[in-house]
């Protein structure tokens, strides 16, 4: 059945506590997992005292000046703080979401890290991705064509064009698929919501020619029914998109094919 | 990236493992069908069986002897096993772990469905048309 | 070589060194031509830079009106204020509709006209007919082309089975004693193993070096780390004093707007609520190149027509723009907005502020990508196995200034002449001669170095020191008063260098190692920086000298050359400009004075 027992090293336990200096008076307790592969230790929450003050309005500002300020040893990705790389995607707070446009403001009283959940950590909150990226990889996102390839541009229309609307966006943080209970517990055979999301980004481009081929790929009671339309996918989205909509319009094409 | 997966399978051969199984949409075209027709289906039932408070057995089975009654108790009867069988599955494949005790479940789940599926129909059969 | 450290040895035929557009598009090049390429990366490929750019890709289609390569052509040598080399400014712009064209069958979502087209808007400095009419010549996929180009680059990379080496970080060049690069050292960030990769080309799209700058548009992982490499190896930098500053960084945060902002008709305005870019450039306004806004806005800064409480920013208008043109071409920046500056644009104006974006210098290279250094008095000397492209090379195409809107086109054009030149200098699995004793220990000395530092200056403070140094001394406006300060200020970092403390000690993500060796990477690049500013008397492009206010064509139309020795020590030469081009469809466009 579900396994109730955590791994051995999924216990967490209270670490060590950074204090602000006295004189700050604007001060917030960042409270993050920290995980390290090398001293083979269990997890630990260590909390981070920030001079608000003193410290930039989103919660990266926050992490960056821990890593500057008090300690160095703090390791997370990141990279464009804008919201458009997705290196620095984290569970904020209860919700997974980008750590450089979540401000710190939106947080009620701590503020609490992990790593995007169900994810093998590398280190504190940075987790393997590799099997995500993979899925990515396997819709084949790229555009598939048999008709002679024109001298300039396929053409496409304004109304075609749209439809890529709220899907072409997508920024591969993985904050979709990590917050899918269905993702949790099948994520080796469920593609999960961020790489359907792709697919139907190109099953619907309509210059596309491999519409039923994709669909074949796609056509089977894991890789894609596994969606049980929890719409967590759709609330986490720090870019605003719904992967369920995309995963029902996929169903969708799938039984209009049949009838 | 991580060095730490003792899997020596690339991740894409993991992702593609076994392929496509080429199914799954027609269970959720019957998922989807059954729970429509449920609808009617049991308003109709509950229905029939709040008209029947405080009557006896014999005017029951008479009523589940008039063949309207009878074939719509079939349906749901029908509808509602098919729903529970692909329902079943869903929650075995999602929430228990482990290969043989997954396949044992969805065995179990297969022949409980069309035991307790036959069971019914006979049911019905036996009291609308006295077999 | 201590003992802590061991190679994983690896032969290719080509190593491409970062993952952005250009190095995309080059890897996508050699594979595509069969040869052996590895992409060595330090973030996974969609989270480089290139994703972030939002206003378009500039390429003469006509989809919007006339337009011919020419005209591209003439307005991009005026951009680069007559700096850039006129063979490679015609290379990129005859071969931009091709390589558009290209990106489009790769799948990139192209926002389209009503015919179906790419959809084109006006971009600062781009114009018709040399210099008459404004273009719409930028291609865009609403207002995250970058993205778009990006995420389908690394799709066509994922197709052509392109093999990637993520966060793995490329600590230097591996140099034989003839001076052919012969391979790159890189250490794997989730293992903390050293990879050696032995190749018989090293392609360079390390990107740009904006953090050497307190406040700019650029991402936290832009550390020119390639340029670095190349100073390392005893090559130089071209052009480093040329900085361009975007006129509309947010105002605080320093996330970019795009100029599409402006090319979809925003404006800017001061205190007064004037639009003050009429008075600066009357026939272009806001669409002037993006030097000559930056320092206009700084002039009504300086004389007190800055908005907000301390009047330091100013005021981006786009609330007079139709609410649905705002949600279908801009939706990108709208969202920025609200998220970083609390602005709703359909309301109210977004605040502001000239703020570091691109480095129009760097290794220079010929405009097949081969890097070029000045030897035996030979300027255009190649350094054989060795190539540089996009932000991080100085082909030089964009002079003095880049245009909005070029540097996406620098990427795709420029990253597959570096594919098809691979391609002729070498055959799949060309036989490579083994590489010297001891090759590749200057990276692990670098590397060990670094990672048991245990001086008493964390690597943020010097960072912090030398970023405040660039952002006051060698800014938007500069006088030979502020450059040698500032020439101070770094030289005084570099000084700092061997008091560096690495607190981390592991080798799994040790990220407090990797942004000490980026650290270590920019503070050259800001040495190579400031020198090439302090020393270049005139004013050009994206550099202003209040000092020298004029640009000295009899002086000054040279490329500097900047090396940067291992003390941090910089010694400047020269390139002459190229002053012809290609073919004989267009001649040599001569410098005249630079109005818009």
């Amino acid at each position: 059945m579900v396994q109730f027992r955590l791994p051995k090293n999924s216990t967490m336990s209270e670490g060590k506590t950074f204090k602000a200096s006295p004189d700050a008076k604007n001060v917030k307790r960042f409270r993050v997992y920290r995980w390290s592969p090398d001293d083979g230790k269990n997890p630990t929450i260590d909390t981070y005292e920030v001079d608000l003050d003193k410290c930039g309005p989103m919660v990266l500002d926050a992490l960056i000046k821990i890593k500057n300020e008090i300690d160095q040893t703090l390791t997370f990705r990141r990279s464009c703080r804008e919201g458009i790389c997705g290196s620095c995607a984290m569970n904020i707070d209860g919700a997974n979401t980008l750590a450089c446009t979540k401000g710190i403001d939106e947080v009620k009283g701590d503020v609490k890290i992990y790593p995007l959940p169900h994810m093998p950590v590398i280190k504190d909150l940075v987790p393997d991705l590799t099997n995500f990226y993979a899925q990515h990889a396997f819709i084949e996102p790229w555009l598939q064509t048999k008709s002679p390839t024109p001298e300039k541009e396929w053409r496409q229309s304004h109304e075609d064009r749209e439809k890529l609307d709220g899907l072409y966006e997508c920024i591969l943080c993985a904050c979709c698929s990590t917050s899918c209970p269905s993702y949790w517990w099948n994520g080796d055979r469920y593609l999960g919501p961020a790489a359907l999301l792709q697919a139907y980004r190109w099953l619907i481009d309509s210059r596309d020619e491999a519409t039923g081929e994709r669909l074949d790929d796609l056509e089977d009671p894991f890789r894609l029914y596994r969606c049980h339309t929890i719409m967590n996918c759709a609330k986490t989205c720090p870019k605003g998109l719904n992967p369920a909509k995309a995963i029902a319009e996929i169903k969708k094409m799938m039984v209009e094919r049949q009838a | 990236m991580s060095a730490s997966n003792k899997d020596m399978r690339t991740p894409l051969a993991r992702v593609r493992a076994h392929g496509s199984a080429k199914s799954g949409t027609g269970d959720h075209i019957r998922q989807r069908m059954t729970a429509i027709a449920m609808v009617p289906l049991f308003l109709f039932f509950i229905g029939f069986l709040v008209s029947l408070v405080g009557a006896d057995y014999e005017t029951a089975r008479a009523w589940l002897g008039n063949p309207l009654v009878a074939i719509a108790a079939l349906l749901l009867v029908v509808a509602a096993i098919m729903h529970m069988r692909i329902g079943m599955q869903i929650v075995i494949e999602d929430y228990v772990t482990g290969e043989r005790l997954r396949s044992l479940a969805l065995i179990g789940n297969f022949f409980f469905s069309y035991a307790v599926g036959l069971a019914c129909i006979y049911a019905v059969a036996k009291i609308g048309f006295g077999v | 070589m201590t003992a802590d450290y061991e190679f994983h040895d690896h032969t290719f035929d080509v190593v491409v060194v970062g993952a952005g557009g250009a190095g995309l598009r080059a890897t996508l090049g050699c594979v595509e031509k069969g040869l052996r390429t590895a992409n060595i990366t330090k973030v996974f490929p969609t989270r480089s830079h290139t994703v972030a750019a939002q206003g378009g890709i500039s390429a003469s289609l006509g989809n919007m009106g006339p337009d011919d390569w020419r005209w591209h052509m003439y307005d991009t040598v005026k951009g680069s204020d007559w700096l850039g080399d006129q063979d490679a400014i015609e290379y990129l712009c005859r071969q931009a509709p091709e390589a558009v064209y290209e990106l489009e069958h790769f799948g990139v979502p192209f926002s389209r006209t009503e015919e179906g087209k790419i959809y084109q808007r006006p971009f600062g400095g781009m114009t018709t007919n040399f210099g008459e009419g404004i273009a719409q010549r930028t291609c865009a996929a609403a207002d995250r082309t970058g993205h778009a180009i990006l995420h389908t680059l690394y799709g066509q990379s994922v197709r052509h089975k392109a093999e990637f080496y993520i966060e793995y970080f490329a600590i230097d060049l591996i140099m034989d004693d003839e001076g052919q690069c012969r391979g790159v050292v890189a250490l794997d960030m989730a293992t903390g193993e050293v990879h050696r990769f032995r190749a018989s080309l090293v392609i360079l799209a390390t990107g740009g070096y904006g953090r050497a700058y307190f406040s700019a548009t650029s991402a936290h992982t832009c550390t020119g780390d390639g340029n670095a490499m190349v100073l390392r190896a005893g090559l130089p930098l071209q052009d480093m004093e040329f900085v361009q500053f975007h006129p509309t960084g947010i105002y605080g945060a320093g996330c970019l707007i795009t100029e599409g902002a402006r090319g979809e008709g925003g404006y800017l305005t001061n205190s007064e609520g004037e639009r003050f870019m009429e008075r600066y450039a009357p026939s272009a306004k806001d669409l002037a190149s993006r030097d000559v806004v930056s320092r206009s806005m700084t002039v009504e800064i300086r004389e007190g027509r800055g908005v907000g409480a301390e009047k330091d920013h100013i005021f981006l208008h786009l609330d007079h723009l139709d609410p649905a043109i705002l949600a279908e071409r801009l939706p990108g920046i709208s969202e920025s907005a609200r998220i970083f500056a609390g602005v709703d644009v359909t309301k109210e104006p977004i605040p502001v502020l000239p703020t570091v974006h691109y480095n129009m210098g760097g290794i220079p290279t010929n405009f097949h990508g081969e890097v070029l250094t000045l030897k035996n008095g030979n300027p255009d000397t190649v350094v054989p196995g060795l190539m540089a492209i996009g932000e991080a090379a100085c082909v030089s195409v964009h002079g003095a200034n880049r245009l909005g809107s070029n540097s996406l086109i620098d990427l795709v054009v420029f990253g597959r002449a570096a594919g098809l030149r691979a391609a002729e200098l070498v055959s799949p699995g060309q036989r490579q001669p083994e590489l010297a004793k001891g090759a590749g220990d200057n990276a692990i000395a670098r590397l060990d170095k670094f990672r048991n530092a245990k001086g008493s200056t964390p690597t943020a403070e010097l960072r912090l020191k030398m970023q405040r140094a660039m952002q006051e001394d060698v800014a938007v406006f500069r006088t030979g008063e502020t450059l040698v300060s500032g020439q101070k200020r770094i030289a005084d970092v570099v000084s700092g260098i061997p008091d560096i403390r690495v607190t981390d000690r592991s080798l799994i993500w040790n990220s407090d190692l990797i942004e000490t060796l980026e650290f270590d990477n920019l503070i050259v690049q800001a040495v190579a920086t400031v020198e090439g500013a302090v020393n270049r008397q005139e004013s050009r492009g994206a550099h202003a000298r209040e000092d020298f206010p004029d640009r000295d064509d009899e002086n000054w139309m040279k490329h500097t050359l900047c090396w940067v020795d291992d003390k941090g020590k910089p010694a400047i030469d020269y390139r002459p400009v190229h002053a012809y081009t290609l073919s004989n469809d267009i001649e040599y466009i001569k410098p005249k004075a630079r109005v818009y």
